[in-house]
């Protein structure tokens, strides 16, 4: 498909410190290239913001292809924008007209502090994890790996939980600013395995309490997460969450 | 106990006792409306319901101290949701769009709860907390319904309950680890089926009523 | 200065075993006595990091992102090898070790290859038992796929996603020592400089990304797993912060740096589409197996593929090699593409791609086998390019993938400063000139948990430490030249930024330092570098100031860097008169056009050594005796 060039409005929310207060200013983006991404519509921007002397906007990204969960804001009103299982990074300006308003904001929750500008602190994503989002396994100690088999179907299974990029994108996007998804696709990943099993009942316990002393709201199953997970990560995972708390609490 | 204490303050756990209280007024509407079905059957018919019901007072003093007690676990933890999760994003949105997960259902579940309380009350004071014989009753039933804005009030009321359920019913299996790729397109159905049947069974009341009358 | 590798004696099959034996132990109790720096959060990093507080040492694990999970390891697609031979197909440590050493053009070690091929098998019990969920057959077994350059069955995998996969794994035996205290991460914090007390790697200095603020660090040791360095070229398929800024700052303390001009491009990326690109993405090279590669004969054909008829489109591939044809390995695939495109015969709006067609493939098989086997790569190359690779032929073109050279290691991965540890990519220990695919995740775990483990200790529990901390005259001494020299960037306000920059410097290397170099462009691209580099200094414009969150200083900082790296690896692709690898210098060809080694001359490691600034750096050799392999020339005709 050949490119088009196309004009647009942006309005960037501009904080310069996470003390400061911050709000939405206005820039143009001029002969955008359909071809480019949003992060390289962005690159062009601020590009333009040096060269005039003023701040560029400063936004996480590293891989751009989708799969290190560094990028991400809310571009008119959606999660990593309005395609579906896609992350900014790999969200393209064709699907963009001339002449368009877009506004871009930073991932909004307790827990995410803004940094500056669409750049939020995510530590809480690490800290979920700490919370037992693991095998306890040491180096040196495993049996061979056809020890245990697993069915194909279960492995699948496991895996499309694993597919989470952890780029709170769920978060961002649940009406409650809840890490269900999330941490639903961990538990999810990790129970199903055999190898996870012994530590599950710990782990659901000690995940899900963490989540409310880090200032997650809480799971109203309104599956807005799963419409803007970029990895197509199912609310079916965050039933089976529950299903392990429920086991883990009752037994 | 205390384990009970610490389970039920995690957010699942209070998810938890929405779902079971939801599930039990759930089971009660059902039986509630059935009952109401005998007002199509004509006054006669439902008279004898209610003395049916009276009949087997000890057991329905137990279920309506049950239900009342489901009702405050209910809306104490639904507040207490509600807050917490308005707290959980101190800083809203410029621009906030769906992304196609919520319903108006869901996005509205605390405020149809809370107008559900609001009826209730009223519902309760227009035909519980009166003379309790059959015959006062649908008195009350039919006096009340004939009134236009009372009329208006129920049907909206019953329309609010199946927003509420709409979401709640499969909210609930769901929060409760039900949710399985073959069976979860059929507890949707039935929640729907189950709203419109709520809506249908209920709200026709106020309608039918001055020609059962 | 002498390099000693430190090959452990004996037959190549039991020196890891007898090197183990014979390392010094640090007493268990000793253990949290030590503190442990590890730069890096990569398989190689997360792994050494986790693996090290396993055993009780205090560690210390930095990363630029804002989280352990997200360096670039989690890029990798196809899988990572091991002599499991679960295959069945006659797999062994040897062939595995074979394979490594020629698909390097015999330019590595082979008793770090044998080990590598040794401890293969441990990692996939490893990552198994971390929970990993690899691909498995209908038996619930694990399953395995082939890959270039190897003719057994030995690659684990977990669909396209397997680098993402392992790194999570590592992450999540990281995280489990981070709640146990034994690890401190400290995320969003970039390496400025190595201190080195008497010798010995004793700190680091980093910038915390968030404020500005630099922050000094000690330790007994310090470990690098910082990754590679291909954003040399700008347009990589690496991530945007990958860099060489760590490796490079190592090297001006007086670590060596050993072979810097080898790097591999890799034939199937998506092209470049415009000046504002900013990254190149892979698309699997098992894509070759039913794609055939083609280019109008005419150069500057400019109609649209579907409107050249056959005969007047050139099967280059197909025809110059009947027998491997399109499935050529990847340094021979990347230059024939280039070679199309230098004769104008390059397709696209930038005349830099070639066809990868699979109308043949679609008509034989039908389009439902075709996606069952590549749907989520056509899926993925519409995203980008918007184009359906159904209806038309896909555009590729070769992009820099990965760096075989890295900092000079012994056998203990420590490099030429004392108690200076180097893993993973940022070494460059394993691959020789050329890397088979799935062996770089193979080579960063095994570093990670199985190497460093011993041999950290062993250098521990053999060296006395002199009483040092963050507050010794060093750190600030350190700090004090990281303040001065971005005081100094700060200061330019020119008129280019520093992309504009790193796009210049990106294109003099791809032209001159990529695919196949000759002394005339090399000669030429030095000084342009030079020039390029003292205009960075007077006219680069760097927003604001050092106290504060600014992601253009951070960019500034590496690509300063950048060209001095650049500079280094043109010097030694300048001085190593043979082809070898994935360095092809168009004066050193077979008549096949393949790479043609001088191993009488040749058959060595370069390492060199940092000499001041504006002084030539000094070479030093590693001579690679081969005993148990016999050195032949590769032919794919
Ligand atoms: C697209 C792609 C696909 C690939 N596919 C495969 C494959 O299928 N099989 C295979 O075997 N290999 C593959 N590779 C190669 C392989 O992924 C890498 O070689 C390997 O992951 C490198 O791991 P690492 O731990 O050495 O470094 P990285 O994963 O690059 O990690 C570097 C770490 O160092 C940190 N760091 C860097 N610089 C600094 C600094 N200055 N200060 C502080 N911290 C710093 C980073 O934050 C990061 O945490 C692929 C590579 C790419 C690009
Ligand atoms: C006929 C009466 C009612 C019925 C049948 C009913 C049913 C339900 C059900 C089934 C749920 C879903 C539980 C889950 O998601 O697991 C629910 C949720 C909820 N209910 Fe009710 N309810 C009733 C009355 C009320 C009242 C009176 C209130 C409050 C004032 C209320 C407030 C809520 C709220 C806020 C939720 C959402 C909780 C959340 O998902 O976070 N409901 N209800
Ligand atoms: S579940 Fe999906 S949206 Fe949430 S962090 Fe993981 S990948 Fe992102
Ligand atoms: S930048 Fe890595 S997922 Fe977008």
């Amino acid at each position: 498909m050949s490119a088009k060039r196309i004009n647009l409005t942006l309005k960037v929310w501009r904080q310069s410190a996470g003390e400061i207060i911050g709000s939405l200013k206005t820039y143009s983006a001029s002969d955008i290239s359909t071809d480019m991404s949003f992060l390289e519509m962005l690159d062009v921007v601020n590009e333009n913001l040096i060269k005039n002397g003023e701040d560029p906007i400063a936004f996480d990204h590293d891989c751009r292809e989708g799969i290190c969960g560094m990028c991400g804001s809310v571009v008119n009103g959606r999660a990593h924008g309005h395609e579906s299982n896609t992350t900014l990074c790999q969200l393209h300006m064709r699907h963009f007209s001339d002449g368009d308003t877009i506004v871009i904001e930073p991932w909004r929750a307790k827990p995410f502090k803004v940094i500056k500008d669409l750049v939020v602190d995510r530590s809480a994503l690490d800290e979920l994890i700490q919370a037992g989002g693991f095998i306890s396994v040491n180096a040196g100690g495993a049996p061979d790996a056809n020890a245990i088999p697993i069915a194909r179907e279960t492995a699948e299974a496991a895996f499309n939980a694993a597919a989470c990029i952890g780029c709170g994108a769920c978060i961002a996007a649940c009406p409650n600013a809840s890490a269900m998804l999330f941490v639903g696709a961990k538990v999810s990943h990790l129970s199903l395995l055999p190898q996870g099993k012994p530590e599950a009942k710990k782990r659901a316990r000690q995940m899900v309490r963490k989540m409310k002393e880090l200032g997650f709201g809480n799971c109203s199953n309104e599956a807005e997460c799963e419409a803007e997970c970029p990895k197509g990560i199912s609310i079916r995972e965050i039933a089976r969450l529950n299903r392990e708390f429920i086991k883990a609490e009752f037994s | 106990m205390n384990w009970f204490i610490d389970t039920i303050s995690t957010s699942i756990g209070k998810k938890l006792l929405m779902a079971v209280t939801g599930l039990g007024f759930c089971m009660f509407l059902l039986i509630h409306m059935i009952g109401n079905l005998t007002l199509y059957g004509g006054k006669d018919l439902f008279m004898a319901y209610v003395e049916h019901l009276h009949a087997l007072s000890p057991l329905i003093l137990a279920a309506e101290i049950g239900l009342v007690f489901f009702a405050c676990v209910h809306v104490a933890t639904g507040l207490i949701l509600f807050l917490e999760n308005r707290r959980a994003r101190p800083v809203g949105y410029a621009v906030k769009k769906n992304a196609g997960g919520r319903t108006f259902g869901s996005a509205t579940m605390p405020y149809t709860g809370f107008i559900i309380l609001c009826f209730l009350i009223l519902h309760l004071i227009n035909f519980r907390f009166i003379e309790q014989t059959p015959d006062a009753i649908f008195q009350a039933v039919s006096g009340t319904l004939s009134d236009v804005s009372f009329k208006i009030i129920y049907i909206a009321a019953v329309f609010v309950v199946a927003l509420h359920v709409r979401h709640g019913f499969w909210s609930l299996f769901q929060t409760l680890g039900a949710n399985h790729l073959k069976y979860m397109p059929m507890i949707q159905a039935i929640g729907i089926a189950f709203a419109l049947l709520a809506l249908a069974g209920f709200g026709l009341i106020p309608i039918v009523i001055g020609f059962i009358a | 200065m002498t390099l000693d590798a430190k090959i452990p004696g004996g037959p190549l099959a039991q020196k890891w075993d007898r090197h183990r034996f014979e390392l010094k132990l640090v007493n268990p109790a000793n253990k949290k006595k030590f503190d442990i720096i590890v730069v890096g959060t990569g398989l190689a990093g997360a792994s050494a990091a986790a693996t090290l507080a396993e055993l009780g040492y205090n560690v210390k694990n930095f990363c630029i992102q804002d989280s352990p999970r997200r360096a670039h390891s989690i890029a990798a697609q196809g899988g990572i090898n091991a002599a499991k031979n679960y295959s069945n197909d006659g797999d062994s440590v040897w062939r595995l070790f074979y394979d490594t050493v020629k698909g390097g053009d015999f330019r590595a070690r082979e008793a770090n290859v044998y080990r590598l091929a040794q401890l293969s098998c441990n990692i996939i019990d490893h990552c198994v038992a971390q929970g990993i969920p690899f691909a498995r057959d209908y038996g619930g077994l694990l399953d395995n796929r082939s890959f270039g350059g190897a003719q057994v069955s030995r690659t684990f995998y977990a669909r396209g996603q397997t680098g993402q996969q392992l790194l999570l794994g590592a992450y999540s035996s990281l995280m489990r020592q981070a709640a146990s205290g034994r690890v401190k991460i400290f995320p969003r914090r970039e390496l400025m400089d190595l201190v080195v007390i008497n010798g010995q790697a004793r700190g680091i200095v980093v910038r915390n990304l968030i404020n500005g603020q630099l922050e000094s660090h000690d330790a007994h040791a310090v470990v690098l797993a910082t990754g590679g360095y291909g954003n040399v070229f700008c347009l990589s398929t690496n991530a945007m912060s990958s860099n060489a800024s760590a490796i490079f700052r190592a090297y001006q303390k007086g670590a060596c740096l050993a072979n810097p001009c080898f790097t591999q491009i890799h034939p199937t990326c998506i092209p470049v589409h415009g000046t504002y690109q900013s990254k190149l993405t892979l698309m699997s090279e098992s894509l070759r197996n039913d794609g055939r590669v083609w280019v109008p004969k005419q150069p500057g054909d400019k109609r649209s593929a579907d409107s050249i008829p056959e005969e007047q489109r050139d099967y280059y591939l197909e025809k110059k090699y009947p027998s491997f044809g399109n499935l050529v390995p990847r340094d021979v695939a990347s230059r024939n593409a280039k070679e199309q495109c230098d004769l104008g015969k390059g397709v696209g709006e930038t005349g830099l791609a070639v066809y990868l067609d699979f109308t043949d493939a679609i008509k034989r098989d039908g389009r439902d086998v075709v996606s069952s086997k590549y749907g989520n790569l056509f899926d993925m190359y519409e995203k980008i390019t918007g184009d359906n690779p159904y209806e038309t032929p896909m555009m590729i073109y070769p992009a820099v993938h990965y760096t075989m050279g890295g900092l000079w290691v012994d056998y203990n991965l420590m490099s030429t400063i004392d108690g200076l540890f180097v893993l993973g990519e940022a070494n460059f220990s394993d691959h020789g000139a050329n890397r088979l695919g799935a062996s770089a995740l193979m080579q960063g775990l095994a570093d990670g948990y199985f190497i460093i483990p011993y041999t950290i200790g062993g250098y521990l529990a053999g060296t006395r430490f002199p009483a040092v901390d963050a507050g010794h005259e060093e750190f600030k001494n350190c700090e004090a030249s990281v303040h001065q020299k971005t005081a100094r960037l700060l200061k330019i306000k020119g008129k280019r930024t520093a992309s504009d920059f790193h796009r210049e410097l990106g294109l003099i290397m791809w032209d001159y330092c990529g695919m196949s170099r000759n002394e005339t462009g090399l000669s030429k691209a030095l000084g342009m570098i030079r020039k390029l580099k003292q205009e960075y200094w007077e006219n680069v414009n760097i927003p604001g100031t050092g106290d504060e969150f600014n992601q253009s200083l951070e960019r500034a900082g590496r690509v300063a860097d950048f060209f001095e790296f650049g500079e280094l690896m043109i010097v030694d692709a300048l001085h190593r008169k043979e082809s070898c690898g994935c360095h092809f210098n168009t004066a050193y060809q077979t008549e096949e056009n393949e790479a043609k080694r001088d191993d009488e001359n040749f058959a060595y490691v370069a390492a060199w050594e940092y000499a001041g600034s504006g002084s030539d750096p000094i070479l030093h050799k590693e001579p690679l005796i081969f005993e148990n392999v016999k050195l032949s020339q590769r032919s794919y005709k």
